[in-house]
């Protein structure tokens, strides 16, 4: 049931309904019920791995709070004899056979993940090799269907089992609330990730029905439908015609004009789906973290990655990021760094081992293909680059007396994070890595002015004629006038509520119009799918 | 403190870490400091923190952050 379909619009309005006429201690369970009806709905074969994840993670975190809460009975049975030393042995004991099984529950969930999404690529890697060393065997394909949402509800699951290990709040006890964070449905299909101890939390509580709630999560799914119908869906045949495999006339306008419709198309998709998720939870009451931040005013590749996908972020920062920076080996070797060579030395063992794992995991968490991976050491490269040449930019900067707080400055940021975006989103989108070099190696040569300002006409060859082009530039200049007003402190929706009812009603009938004549409607009146529904 | 302020400013010259009292919550510090002062921290106070103590509410001003090296030198 795609989000942008009349559909989910209705089973949306069902649930709310339910949702607040029902006495408040059922609350969570008229959202479990939806949440499985929505999931069963798009196919029975995929909850059985939802069920089995759920499960597993519910008794594994049940485990370990046993195992925790056991070993404090004790300490607190045998009360004063105890030693301070004895007691903090005795903890120290349990924490590291918690640990044990955080870790082996982790990878549980990680094989589950890794199996259901890459096995079939593993056995063609394998039969690869076999012919490769005439060898005759082949392993044949399975049948595997990757459940929906798999690998959201997957993180969100690892990420529950790290905090109960690491103590941070105590195991959920009643299955069925915990199967609900599992499966919320507005956030199964393409996240936000989210964190038990705030949104588990949330679902957990009764909400009142609030008149805010309701408009500020309308307005926020009207904006999300605006990105994703008008804006994504719309340029989505550009970047589809000149990354198409076959596509061997490259001439740099081109490949510039692509990349931009592609960046224009990613984005709308995939936080104009993130509006409508979150949209769909507010009017329940319920609020989930932000996922995008206006990432195009990014400065730098590390502000960009701090404003695109927060919550796969945030989630990485936490669970892998931290734990890789403060292990043993890489402390060790950065404490040795800084004794030997000084603390720029020390910081940089980090700034690079860290970056390298996180973006190589964020790589194949999208997909184990060379571009991919080769999207993230690229990434990761930058950013350790950027942190490393800290002394040596501040240094020209002084040289050349450029005044850092202007504005031109901040746009010659801009524009330098935009030109390395269009880089690592021509690796991804390319028909292979080879073509993405010739593709990026033409977008620095060839540029042709005539062609990108339209002055030719031939820029309407690609799927989107001049009146569409019309639509789409419009519509992205309200998303730039919306972004800079928001990068300037306004809230949209207070401000607009603090206006006459008139031009309110106004602006938003003005919006929904907007959407229902120049929105995309593809086959069948369906919405092409999320972007981000795949990974 | 002083001690402290002075290993916090090696890390970040450009931090007001006396008067601060938002350094996580309003993305003053970001991870890599983040990492660099513990590195710091573990080598000046002979002190181990680990992922466990990771939590914004123990960065988030200098006060913060002494207290934390006092309960993690108390537990050694």
């Amino acid at each position: 049931m795609p989000f942008t379909s009349f559909r989910f619009f209705f089973f949306l309005a069902a649930v709310i309904f339910v949702y607040y006429i029902v006495p408040k201690r059922f609350q969570w369970a008229v959202l479990l019920a939806a949440s499985y009806a929505f999931y069963l709905y798009s196919g029975i074969d995929n909850v059985f791995f939802i069920v089995g994840t759920t499960l597993f993670t519910y008794l594994s975190a049940l485990l370990m709070q046993s195992m925790r809460n056991k070993n404090q009975k004790k300490i607190d049975a045998l009360g004063d004899g105890l030693t301070v030393e004895k007691k903090r042995e005795m903890k120290k004991a349990v924490a590291k056979k918690i640990h044990t099984v955080q870790v082996l529950t982790v990878l549980v969930n990680l094989a589950t993940l890794a199996s259901l999404k890459y096995l079939n690529l593993f056995i063609g890697s394998a039969n690869d090799m076999f012919t490769l060393f005439r060898w005759d065997a082949s392993i044949p394909f399975v049948n595997l269907i990757v459940p929906l949402g798999l690998s959201y509800y997957t993180f969100n699951s690892i990420g529950y089992l790290i905090d109960i290990g690491r103590g941070k709040y105590p195991a959920e006890k009643h299955l069925g609330k915990f199967a609900l964070f599992v499966s919320f449905f507005p956030s199964v299909v393409q996240g936000p990730l989210n964190r038990f101890g705030d949104v588990g939390v949330q679902l957990k509580e009764p909400h009142k029905l609030e008149y805010d709630n309701l408009k500020n999560g309308a307005l926020l799914i009207l904006w999300g439908l605006f990105k994703k119908l008008v804006i994504a869906d719309r340029v989505s045949a550009i970047a589809g015609t000149i990354f198409a495999p076959g596509f061997t006339d490259y001439n740099g306008s081109q490949i510039l004009f692509g990349v931009l419709a592609y960046s224009f198309q990613i984005y709308g998709d995939f936080s104009g789906g993130t509006d409508i998720t979150r949209g769909a939870a507010q009017m329940m009451g319920i609020n989930l973290p932000m996922n995008f931040e206006r990432p195009f005013f990014s400065t730098s590749l590390g502000d960009f990655w701090k404003r695109w996908h927060m919550s796969l972020g945030a989630w990485m920062r936490e669970y892998v990021f931290y734990p890789v920076m403060l292990c043993r080996p890489v402390s060790n070797l950065s404490k040795k760094m800084r004794k030997k060579h000084g603390s720029y030395a020390g910081k940089m063992v980090p700034s690079v081992a860290a970056p390298m794992v996180v973006f190589f995991l964020i790589g194949i968490w999208h997909g184990i293909t060379s571009q991919y991976i080769v999207n993230g050491l690229y990434n990761a490269t930058l950013i350790s680059a950027s942190v490393a040449m800290v002394p040596v930019y501040n240094k020209l900067i002084e040289k050349l007396h450029i005044n850092t707080e202007t504005f031109s400055y901040k746009l010659f940021q801009i524009f330098r994070t935009t030109v390395l975006l269009f880089i690592s989103r021509i690796i991804v989108k390319a028909p292979s890595l080879k073509d993405a070099g010739l593709m990026i190696k033409a977008m620095f040569t060839s540029i042709d002015l005539d062609f990108l300002f339209g002055l030719d006409g031939k820029i309407y060859k690609y799927g989107v004629n001049e009146k569409e082009m019309g639509i789409v530039v419009f519509s992205i200049l309200i998303l730039l006038v919306v972004g800079i007003l928001q990068e300037n402190g306004v809230k949209i929706r207070e401000t607009l509520a603090k206006q006459n009812i008139f031009f309110r009603w106004a602006l938003v009938l003005l919006l929904i119009a907007f959407i229902l004549i120049f929105g995309v409607y593809g086959p069948n009146y369906n919405a092409s799918d999320f972007i981000y529904g795949r990974f | 403190m002083e001690k402290l302020l002075e290993i916090l400013k090696s890390v970040r010259d450009d931090v007001d870490f006396e008067n601060e009292t938002k350094l996580i919550d309003d993305e003053i510090l970001d991870s890599f400091d983040i990492v660099s002062i513990v590195g710091e921290l573990c080598d000046a106070y002979d002190i181990t923190i680990t992922v466990d103590d990771m939590e914004p509410e123990n960065f988030n001003s200098a006060s913060a952050i002494l207290a934390l090296v006092e309960r993690l030198i108390d537990e050694m």
